[in-house]
């Protein structure tokens, strides 16, 4: 994805398992900060079809 | 690379004769110049209508999926790993085809011929030796091959059939000293704002034909993501979101199967340079599972099975 | 060739707003007094001009920095989607259960500035004759397609070297054809020699300033022109006797599993055809929004006949591409008795990604 120009820290990969309930909130806390952190998403949104 | 059409047409006749397959799949010649048209024969005498040349671009295993039958079929690199790779995924069983197994020289791309006779309207054009003649209205010129080759022919490495059950003529000698990613470091030298707009400016002449998607061998799905419509996943417009996503999501299908045969580029009417969208992901197979699609019968693919050494650093 | 300008443009409701040309007197403008003129009117009219770009040339709206290149061939894709887009917003609604017009589709507001399409190529223009059959005639006229049209002035430049894949006179037209086109200009080397056709041509010329008349020297070079283009046109098709055959014996021939198999289903031959008009409707929702979609489809397309039900009647790649030439070849004729639902542009020939040739295609059904 950051090939085609998607902002690196936009999409993030973590291995969690069902009982490892505080490295969840751990990860979903950075996650949430670092992608605040890089403002509205702009590219590859689909909003109203943009068609004449 | 001309003179296969005698042993092709001998050999594919014989076939046909001697009952070893029920159908043979090739090129025949086109009605207009640097085209050739994909045809099915049945009986041996119509074994006279192959051909073989540097504008047999486009990918024969597209033809084989669904096919119950006894198929004959010619085979160069790229085409043969595509065979391999159906067979791999179970699209056909190795017994069902007989491969007559062709070395290339690389395939010709018809829109850089145009541009070197400046777009004029092209009357005929003909090879002997790696010599190009093109003819239109008011003149002859004599090209190199060389120069006209697709981008994907440029840094081919597995020009000769990687399977094959007869080879016409012997094998070719394969490219070496290549620096076979240089286009996809190319991208990786733009910050992402400029890859965004290079990708965007890429599709923005995309017209949903499909016809990248239908001359791709590894797109067989009965249902297309695109066809869907209980989710639908894709809007069918021409909204530039839809159209990128069209085109990320069946690069992303084709991860690790891709055999760079060009054939997407070869069809597009628009003329898209659609590799760019494959080639990364044909590296990360390279440089992270050490992959080539299509070379390994036996194999299975990295996307499709776990080994505890795969790649893991990008996860947290 | 007196024939061929004939100003056969097509039944009914062709033309309504424009009758023919009062005054058939060829003018002339030099090249770069042209586009002067055309750059001038670009304020009150889109017009649409030929521009080339890296692969191909396509119709762009005359503006600041845009340069059109006149000395062309033809667009890799039509101007067709000029008075019918790929995808356009037909309706639109609010999905909002407070708005009181919630539910309730709307018409979408549209550009009403008027068009003119210029260096259109008379195959294009005719093709414009054909699709107006589908979406301007008595049981039905499609408001957007429609008024877009009778917007629309179609400046022509005839083909003075017609490619080797056109056949445009074998199908009713010609490389100076005045079907369908308000002006037709001639391309005399520095200049152009302008006719107009109908009164909606002798208006746009009126407002480009009008050019000085046009001597012997410059009509006798405009024929000249037209000879040679004559000549110069590629392989004819053959599909007179296609009328008088009987649909079973077309539909039942068996060259078409030959004529079938490289075909790979995809839709370029009917999204780069001037004369192709079917099309798909999809309903998107976004937020609160509705919209009602128009999209092109393509009967090359599996889904095209997809039912409801699930059931699909021609969901063997065989049936679709006899479909094609059927409805294009023999359909079309025997419903509209004008000719075949072609304009002999060449694109489908050039473009198709496994070289199925319609004229090859028109011949193996002129003689079945």
């Amino acid at each position: 994805m950051e090939h085609v120009g998607i902002e690196p820290g936009r999409l993030h990969f973590s291995w969690i398992s069902s009982a490892e309930s505080t490295k969840f909130v751990d990860v979903a806390k950075a996650v949430s900060e670092e992608v605040m952190s890089l403002g509205p998403a702009a590219r590859l949104v689909k909003k109203r079809a943009e068609v004449m | 690379m001309e003179r296969y059409t005698e042993e092709i047409r001998k050999r594919a006749g014989n076939l046909l004769k001697e009952g070893k397959v029920d159908l043979f799949i090739g090129y025949a010649g086109g009605s207009v110049p640097m085209m050739n048209r994909p045809i099915l024969v049945r009986r041996p005498e119509e074994a006279e209508l192959l051909q073989w040349d540097s504008f047999c671009g486009l990918n024969l295993a597209n033809y084989l999926t669904g096919c119950k039958e006894r198929i004959g079929v010619i085979a160069n690199g790229c085409n043969s790993r595509n065979i391999v790779n159906h067979i791999v995924e179970n699209q056909v069983k190795r017994e069902q085809v007989y491969i007559l197994g062709v070395p290339c020289t690389g395939m010709i791309d018809r829109r850089l011929v145009s541009s070197a006779v400046g777009g004029k309207d092209i009357l005929s054009v003909s090879e002997e030796n790696g010599t190009v003649t093109v003819e239109t209205a008011g003149s002859k010129e004599q090209l190199n091959k060389g120069d006209l080759l697709q981008q994907n022919c440029r840094i081919c490495t597995h020009r000769n059939p990687v399977i094959q059950d007869e080879m016409i003529g012997d094998p070719v000698e394969e490219q070496k000293g290549l620096e076979p990613f240089a286009d996809v470091s190319e991208i990786e030298a733009m910050a992402p704002g400029e890859r965004w707009e290079h990708f965007s400016r890429l599709v923005s002449n995309c017209i949903r034909c499909y016809a990248c998607r239908n001359a791709c061998p590894l797109c067989y799905c009965p249902t297309c993501f695109v066809d869907d419509s209980r989710p639908q996943w894709v809007g069918k417009g021409s909204d530039p979101v839809d159209t990128m996503t069209f085109h990320l999501m069946r690069a992303y299908h084709c991860a690790g199967r891709c055999t760079d045969c060009g054939a997407c580029e070869r069809v597009c009417p628009v003329g898209i340079p659609l590799r760019q969208f494959t080639r990364r992901l044909n590296r990360d197979a390279w440089k992270l599972f050490a992959w080539e699609a299509g070379m390994k019968l036996d194999e299975r693919p990295p996307l499709d099975a776990y080994r505890p050494d795969d790649c893991n650093d990008f996860f947290r | 060739m007196k024939g061929l300008r004939s100003m056969r443009t097509g039944p009914t409701t062709a033309m309504t707003s424009s009758g023919r040309a009062r005054s058939m007197k060829e003018q002339v403008f030099s090249k770069s007094d042209w586009l002067k003129r055309l750059r001038a009117l670009a304020g009150s009219t889109r017009i649409y001009v030929p521009v080339k770009e890296p692969e191909f040339h396509v119709f762009r709206i005359l503006g600041e920095g845009v340069e059109p290149d006149f000395d062309y061939r033809n667009t890799r894709l039509s101007p067709k989607a000029i008075i019918y887009p790929s995808s356009e917003r037909l309706f639109e609604c609010s999905l909002d259960e407070k708005d009181p017009a919630c539910n309730i589709f709307k018409d979408v507001d549209k550009d009403r500035t008027p068009l003119a399409i210029v260096g259109i190529r008379p195959c294009d223009a005719h093709g414009f004759g054909i699709v107006q059959r589908n979406f301007d005639n008595p049981e039905y006229k499609d408001p957007w397609w429609v008024s877009r049209f009778e917007s629309c002035t179609l400046i022509g430049l005839g083909c003075s070297s017609p490619g080797s894949t056109c056949f445009c006179s074998s199908v009713g037209g010609g490389p100076f054809s005045e079907k369908l086109l308000d002006v037709l200009l001639w391309d005399l080397g520095d200049q152009f020699m302008a006719r107009a056709v109908t009164q909606k041509g002798e208006t746009f010329l009126a407002q480009a300033g009008g050019g000085a008349e046009a001597d012997q020297v410059a009509k006798k070079k405009a024929e000249e022109v037209e000879k040679s283009a004559a000549k110069r046109l590629g392989r004819t098709i053959s599909a007179d006797r296609i009328r008088g055959k009987k649909i079973n014996d077309l539909f039942n021939a068996d060259f078409w599993e030959d004529v079938a198999f490289g075909c790979i289903n995809c839709g370029t031959c009917t999204y780069l055809c001037p004369t192709c008009w079917c099309f798909d409707i999809q309903d998107e929702v976004f937020g609160k929004t509705g919209d009602r979609i128009r999209n092109w489809d393509s009967c090359m397309f599996p889904l095209f006949t997809l039912h409801g039900s699930g059931h699909n009647p021609r969901d063997k790649k065989v049936q679709r591409l006899r479909q094609r030439f059927m409805h294009k070849l023999k359909y079309y004729q025997d419903k509209y008795n004008a000719g075949v639902q072609c304009s002999g542009c060449g694109r489908c020939v050039q473009h198709c990604p496994v070289n199925i040739d319609i004229r090859e295609v028109a011949d193996r059904m002129n003689n079945v």
